[in-house]
């Protein structure tokens, strides 16, 4: 409970995870930004990129399709808000269709539509690359401001830990 | 069947005072009077909060008694454990595969000889 994440947005995560890699950051970043070497490995498991088109840019976006073994293609995009080189890249994430739009998880209709996210890319002892990726649902906090105008101070507050904890925790709590 | 009921739940767990009247409501039922004492707001602005989590689905009240006790919703807050799991593990995949990707292209960077490889 104590564990603090360093908040560099004004916004709280809902979703952090890190994971160092033995590798240069220059190196990292690259495998991030070059639409050939995000192919190789963006993919989760069993699936192939079979579209990785990338415009690195403010307001620039990378869509990426991903072939199931069965054959099925899904769609993703990111939009880029921010980037700053071999440190962080600030982006809306969403899925996609074949023509770029943005969609709803394909089967998973109760996925938020979007999601903010932030990769950061730190030097770690040994010539190794941490790379933090923190993410929350997007249009959720949109949505509440306009619903219930209770935008006063509730996305500028950082708060140790993540949601998926708490939420585990009270789910938990409740057995 | 709601397009998207997970949206609702994200936002109502985006403020700090709600989650914290979760994590009182995770202890045992309580009544508004209760769940108003720890914060430094009017009563009104508790109920508001409460209209939020209700509406998200994350808890519910009681209509048995006077003081309409208030509840957790266990499965709602499973709903939204499950997706951020869900996504957890696509994460975790796609950075497996990194970590191999990257791995493959520092072993091989001198790479002087091209073995005539057949398929």
């Amino acid at each position: 409970m104590s564990q603090s994440q360093t908040n560099t947005a004004s916004t709280s995560p809902d979703f952090v995870l890190t994971r160092v890699f033995d590798a240069p950051r220059e190196l990292v970043w690259r495998a991030f930004t070059e639409p050939e070497r995000m192919k190789e490995w963006w993919g989760p498991k069993e699936f192939s990129v079979v579209k990785s088109q990338m415009d690195l840019r403010p307001g620039g976006t990378y869509h990426y399709g991903m072939k199931a073994k069965s054959g099925a293609v899904m769609w993703g995009k990111m939009v880029f808000r921010e980037i700053v080189p071999q440190q962080r890249i600030v982006f809306i994430n969403s899925f996609s269709d074949e023509a770029g739009g943005t969609t709803r998880h394909p089967g998973h209709e109760k996925w938020p539509l979007e999601m903010f996210s932030i990769f950061t890319f730190e030097d770690a002892p040994g010539g190794k690359t941490k790379v933090t990726i923190r993410w929350q649902a997007h249009n959720a906090s949109a949505e509440e401001q306009n619903m219930f105008d209770t935008s006063h101070d509730s996305m500028n507050q950082g708060w140790g830990g993540s949601l998926e904890r708490l939420v585990a925790y009270l789910a938990k709590a409740q057995k | 069947m709601a397009a998207d009921h997970l949206s609702p739940k994200f936002a109502a767990l985006a403020d700090p005072t709600r989650r914290a009247i979760l994590a009182r409501l995770a202890l045992g039922e309580s009544s508004v009077t209760e769940l108003a004492e720890p914060f430094d707001m009017s009563m009104p602005a508790i109920s508001k909060h409460l209209k939020v989590l209700e509406h998200a689905g994350l808890i519910a009240r009681g209509r048995e008694a006077q003081w309409r006790p208030c509840r957790i919703e266990p499965q709602a807050l499973k709903d939204v454990n499950e997706w951020l799991e869900e996504y957890r593990r696509l994460w975790e995949q796609r950075l497996d595969r990194l970590e191999d990707y990257l791995r493959k292209l520092q072993s091989k960077a001198p790479k002087e000889k091209k073995r005539g490889r057949k398929k």
